[in-house]
């Protein structure tokens, strides 16, 4: 059976199967590797991408039921020589360690600071319960958010400044 | 050790030449129920998947014929008629933490939601699909049985609502019929000042399942308890409602209970299991202190409701 969908803006026609899931679709069909698959039972989060604007556990997710979807992609989020801000404050705040829960993180991060851009850091614990980081480094995580969270807002507020 | 993954190999075989004939995805709730009066219990019924494919992890190809209610919109709706809230069994968990309507009619409901899985899960996890898998320890269902819901059960041919408290016969279990759908939760209003209190008991905050859960919904009039709905999740083969307990709080104001009776009282009336997330006895004690605990809640909420009352008058 066939889906449409659009991955990190470009549109895209598959040919599926009902046991597909959109995590096989998006890494074996489309080589979108960051996506990772952790448990593949929805439990660690390193599956998370953006669906039509919330987060998903695309390995919980059939590919039919992403027919007419909108997905976001850690790869749709920045490039290496073009980070977004939520990654450039991953590297500053040193909150990578292996890097196999990072897209993930990163990802459930924007979908918190879309929502909520001055989040406390409880906000922040309750947005990231859903990735679990297998090298325990959720200190740096949260710092990441937070420091994320305070970027967004300079570059939100002095959006004349960016010319400069 | 290698991990054997038959699903992979099953899914990187060549698929020209096999339609999927079998995979439904109807766009009408009419259509749906004539695909389910066909095919009977030989078909999947799949809402927000997050149950049906954990339970189906590695063997997701065996599954022939699905019926996929993900395109019925109709079916998503939540809304007031005649005081009844009706939520559409397709609502997701998060429309529910995020409603108006829910958060102030049903703030327990609301509360309950809020605690099921992780932000993914509930984007994608419904209120029907954790009513129909009937897990004993489904994190909505002590809160419907303390706001005496109702389900509608539709068929090709028929339509039924049936009583939260009927519904569930055992663990995964329920009184469905093969050639029906649950299509609508419909919990009755007051206007009445009601309380209530959601308390669940697990080994994490997020994507955890429940221990224990406690819901307490309590009406009043003139400070007095005119309705009370008390009902737990796993510590029996279904959620269960506690209406012994209920009763022994109905004409008293809060400073008239004995919370720790109280709690006595629900522990005597419960029957958990020893399992992986916590023994019998573990939860017996647990339910002794969280039925305290909610009693307090409630009585602080009450307070500090009249002290705002107060202030504003």
């Amino acid at each position: 059976m066939q889906i449409t969908l659009t991955v990190n803006g470009d549109k895209r026609e598959l040919e599926v199967t009902p046991y597909t899931r959109l995590l096989d679709l998006l890494r074996e069909d489309l080589g979108l590797t960051g996506v990772k698959e952790g448990c593949g039972k929805g439990e660690c989060g390193a599956c998370t991408v953006i669906m039509n604007g919330e987060l998903v556990a695309s390995c919980l997710v059939p590919a039919p039921q992403a027919d007419q979807a909108e997905i976001l992609t850690i790869e749709g989020l920045g490039t290496r020589d073009d980070l977004h801000p939520i990654q450039e404050s991953f590297v500053e705040a040193g909150a990578v360690q292996c890097g196999f829960c990072i897209p993930g993180m990163v990802l459930a991060g924007k979908r918190l600071l879309d929502e909520n851009p001055k989040p406390t850091e409880k906000e922040v614990r309750y947005g990231l319960s859903g990735n679990i980081c297998r090298c325990t480094g959720y200190t740096k995580i949260i710092d990441a958010v937070m420091l994320a969270a305070d970027k967004l807002a300079v570059e939100g507020s002095g959006s004349n400044d960016r010319s400069e | 050790m290698m991990r054997k993954s038959p699903m992979k190999q099953e899914s990187r075989q060549p698929i020209s030449g096999v339609d999927f004939e079998q995979y439904f995805q109807p766009k009408s709730l009419k259509k749906a129920l004539e695909i389910k009066a066909e095919y009977q219990d030989q078909i999947e019924v799949a809402a927000g998947s997050t149950d049906l494919l954990v339970a189906n992890y590695e063997k997701l190809h065996e599954i022939k014929n699905w019926l996929d209610l993900d395109k019925l919109d109709e079916l998503r709706k939540i809304e007031v008629k005649d005081n009844k809230l009706h939520i559409g069994a397709m609502a997701t968990h998060l429309q529910l933490m995020k409603s108006d309507l829910v958060k102030e009619k049903l703030a327990v409901l609301a509360a309950a939601a809020e605690d099921v899985g992780s932000p993914q899960i509930r984007s994608r996890g419904t209120i029907g699909g954790n009513i129909c898998t009937s897990s004993p320890a489904g994190d909505l269902l002590a809160p419907l049985l303390s706001y005496e819901a109702s389900f509608k059960l539709q068929s090709a041919e028929t339509e039924r609502i049936v009583a939260a408290e009927k519904f569930f016969t055992g663990p995964k279990r329920n009184l469905m019929e093969a050639d029906e759908l649950l299509t609508e939760i419909i919990i009755p209003l007051t206007e009445n000042e009601r309380e209530g209190t959601w308390i669940k008991v697990g080994r994490r905050k997020a994507l955890v399942i429940s221990t224990l859960t406690l819901s307490v919904v309590l009406e009043f009039e003139a400070d007095k308890i005119v309705k009370a709905g008390v009902a737990m999740g796993s510590v029996a083969p279904t959620p269960i409602r506690l209406g012994e307990v209920e009763e022994m709080m109905l004409g008293r104001k809060m400073a008239e209970l004995d919370y720790k009776k109280l709690g006595q009282e629900v522990k005597a009336r419960i029957n958990p299991i020893d399992d992986l997330r916590g023994t019998k006895e573990y939860r017996e004690d647990v339910a002794v202190d969280v039925m305290v605990r909610a009693l307090n809640e409630i009585e602080r909420k009450k307070g500090g409701a009249a002290d705002a009352d107060n202030i504003n008058s």
